[in-house]
């Protein structure tokens, strides 16, 4: 028989800037692995979360297309040139309205795609394009996460209100984030209280972690 | 604290308690877990400081872990009435708070789930599963394909998971308790063995206590509770978990373990607007099982197997659960029931001929009928049924029907197939008393334990004696008192 389960779109968008050179870039790639291992491991995220990821230097580009996790593929990513956020922003609105299922009157649309955007610098280009392209797409939670020093809150918070930002680019400090975007994704995919149009309530951030109001 | 620390907590009964402290520690909606260092125990702890501290709420958990608790004898200060033995049948089938922690600050200590309930390293040759718990909707739903065929279990031992899990809410519900949450989250299931774990028991609906504020699972809350929840708390409209919303999980994680699908999500479009929309109407106020017989706007066009696979007693209570009573609570069949018609269905279970049957058994339905539901060969050109008659006290030579079993090559009997005192329930032993052999062309019923079993012409049968099992043929399961009659009909099919 076939199912009739709903899709949770996940799309991580990553700042492969120079800045991320060395260790940062590889904790991300160690991020990555892990979450995926643990999202693996939570049958209810097995079963719906669909992943993709965009990377964004000096431009932006959709790495890994809206992928069910058996069948993901681990990106080859690497770190160099500017930051490009405002394209991030664009490719992200033009995936959304391309591999998101919408709700029609004969089709199960999918769950609102949920945001992770980590960054550790500011933007290099024309930020509010890249706003203005998301404002026309329906997104659920986007939350923004500022790494180190010189990630701008200011700018992300015009994306989201969801910002927190991260004090060190620590390998410590990367794991932790992506094990708190795992929680999160196994969260949402089990939707409990999710009353439509409601936010999900998404875990606490993990310590360290600053929430910017 | 780091984690690996170990940290010693004091009980409420004095006692002490050491654990392991986890930075990561697993966080649920409610609390987060910690080990002892034995990992025998969790210790549990709120995420929120004012649940920890709401006197009410410790006062509810209190209740739970005295003389509610099932996993305790009444003389050890458990439920009442509640012997060391079925004290021990129930601490198999739930993971009860045992202890209260009173420091560093309030918290609870359960028993760790047995073994059977994690994964091991044979469970998945696709995912490293290893350790994990066993939540149903591994076995239940597109996952299921990732795990290794010995772990997906069968038809027979989805069934005795289904009992399991029956029996132990049927034993809440006799308390007055409701569990208020239960899910494919908080019911660990092992198909292997055919074993029911209920979790997370702290959310209990305690009677006469203050009510958790708990809505429940997605896919396992009550439709009147989902669509009200928008309501304040103390709303007189706002319908809260209780036993009646236990009733409508209890048959969807049921429908789930025999048919490996949800009973509500179907193709229906209920909203065009979002899928939030859409899915608070299909589980809500809207909902529409997907088998039901006068409404077929949600049924999947390529429904094989249904409720009309199973005995017509099942069928007629999912009816009940997801028709008469999906919006209509007081018409949801008690775990009572449930229970008592899966065991009516597991005595007529009898195994596929056809050696790759993904389900190895199926339910036989109509006595003239041995083909296989799901892989539609034919089991056998005969039935063979027991039909178990016990008699009317004070009145002799008149009989009532006190159940029915299908034969099987190597089929157990125990006690309740021999006296009519005697339910299959946690008080029953659970020792085979005889068996069915197929011997040298004849079907026999082997004597191995019964007392007092007697052949159709009055003769005892002593142990390791047999009784051959031809049509139309009435003899005495035992002669000793409230032993059953037993009339056994061939039928060529």
């Amino acid at each position: 028989m076939s199912d009739y389960i709903r899709r949770l779109p996940v799309y991580l968008l990553l700042d492969c800037s120079g800045s991320m050179a060395g260790e940062p870039i590889e904790a991300v790639k160690q991020g990555l692995k892990t979450l995926l291992s643990e999202l693996k491991g939570d049958p209810q995220a097995l079963e719906t979360a669909y992943l993709s990821i965009i990377t964004f230097d000096s431009s932006a580009r959709q790495i890994c297309p809206l992928t069910e996790l058996m069948l993901f593929k681990e990106p080859q990513i690497s770190a160099g040139g500017a930051t490009a956020l405002g394209g991030a922003l664009k490719v992200l609105a033009d995936c959304i309205k391309n591999e998101v299922r919408v709700s029609t009157a004969t089709q199960k649309g999918d769950w609102k795609p949920l945001v992770f955007l980590m960054t550790d610098g500011a933007p290099t280009d024309n930020l509010d394009e890249g706003i203005d392209a998301l404002k026309r797409v329906s997104t659920g939670n986007i939350i923004a996460c500022g790494a180190g020093a010189n990630a701008n809150a200011n700018s992300l918070k015009k994306i989201t209100n969801n910002v927190l930002m991260m004090n060190n680019l620590t390998a410590g400090d990367m794991a932790q984030f992506f094990a708190w975007v795992s929680s999160s994704i196994q969260v949402s995919s089990k939707s409990i209280d999710a009353k439509p149009g409601e936010a999900i309530q998404l875990p606490p951030p993990p310590q360290g972690f600053v929430i910017v109001p | 604290m780091r984690s690996g620390e170990v940290i010693s907590a004091v009980l409420e009964n004095g006692a002490n308690i050491e654990f392991v402290f986890d930075a990561n520690a697993p966080r649920g909606g409610m609390k987060h877990t910690f080990f002892t260092p034995d990992r025998k125990y969790a210790v549990q702890f709120f995420n929120e400081p004012k649940d920890a501290r709401n006197p009410l709420l410790q006062d509810r958990i209190r209740t739970i872990t005295g003389i509610y608790n099932p996993t305790v004898s009444e003389a050890d200060g458990g439920a009442i009435g509640n012997t060391e033995k079925t004290a021990e049948y129930f601490r198999q089938r739930f993971c009860w708070p045992v202890a209260i922690v009173k420091y560093p600050e309030f918290g609870i200590v359960c028993p760790t789930y047995p073994q059977n309930f994690f994964f091991g390293s044979d469970a998945s040759t696709v995912l490293n599963l290893k350790g994990k718990d066993k939540k149903s909707n591994w076995f239940t739903g597109r996952n299921r394909k990732y795990l290794t065929t010995a772990e997906r279990g069968d038809f027979r031992t989805m069934l005795g998971t289904a009992i399991s899990l029956c029996r132990s809410i049927r034993r809440m519900h006799q308390a007055g308790l409701a569990h208020s949450d239960l899910s494919c989250n908080n019911v660990l299931i092992d198909p292997r063995t055919g074993s029911a774990v209920v979790i997370d028991i702290d959310s209990l609906v305690v009677p006469n206590k203050y009510a958790p504020e708990v809505v429940g699972t997605r896919g396992y809350i009550a439709p009147e509770v989902l669509s009200t929840m928008g309501l304040d708390f103390g709303d007189p409209n706002r319908a809260l978990p209780c036993v009646q919303t236990d009733l409508h999980a209890l048959p969807v994680l049921i429908y789930e373990y025999l048919f490996c699908r949800h009973p509500l999500i179907g193709p229906k479009i209920y909203s065009k607007a979002s899928a939030e929309e859409d899915d608070f109407l299909a589980l809500g106020s809207m909902a529409t099982f997907i088998e039901n017989p006068n409404d077929t706007s949600n049924r999947p066009p390529d429904l094989k197997i249904t409720i009309n696979s199973l005995s017509k007693g099942l069928e007629k209570l999912f009816l009940r659960a997801f028709v008469d009573g999906l919006h209509n609570p007081s018409e949801r069949p008690t775990a009572m029931e449930w229970e008592r018609e899966l065991l009516r269905a597991w005595d007529k279970l009898v195994p596929c001929a056809n050696p790759n049957c993904e389900k190895k058994w199926f339910i036989l339905r109509d006595d003239n009928n041995t083909v296989c539901p799901f892989c539609g060969k034919k089991a056998s050109d005969r039935t063979i049924i027991l039909s178990f008659k016990r008699e009317m006290p004070g009145k002799k030579g008149v009989y009532r029907d006190k159940g029915e079993a299908a034969v099987f090559d190597r089929m157990p009997l125990f006690d309740w197939h021999i006296f009519s005192n005697v339910h299959n329930d946690e008080k029953a032993d659970p020792q085979m008393r005889a068996y069915v052999a197929f011997h040298n062309g004849m079907w026999l019923l082997v004597n191995s334990g019964a007392e007092g079993m007697m052949s159709p012409s009055g003769r005892l049968v002593p142990k390791g004696s047999a009784v051959e099992l031809k049509d139309r043929a009435v003899f005495r399961m035992s002669a000793k008192e409230n032993g059953l009659l037993c009339e056994v009909t061939v039928n060529n099919c």
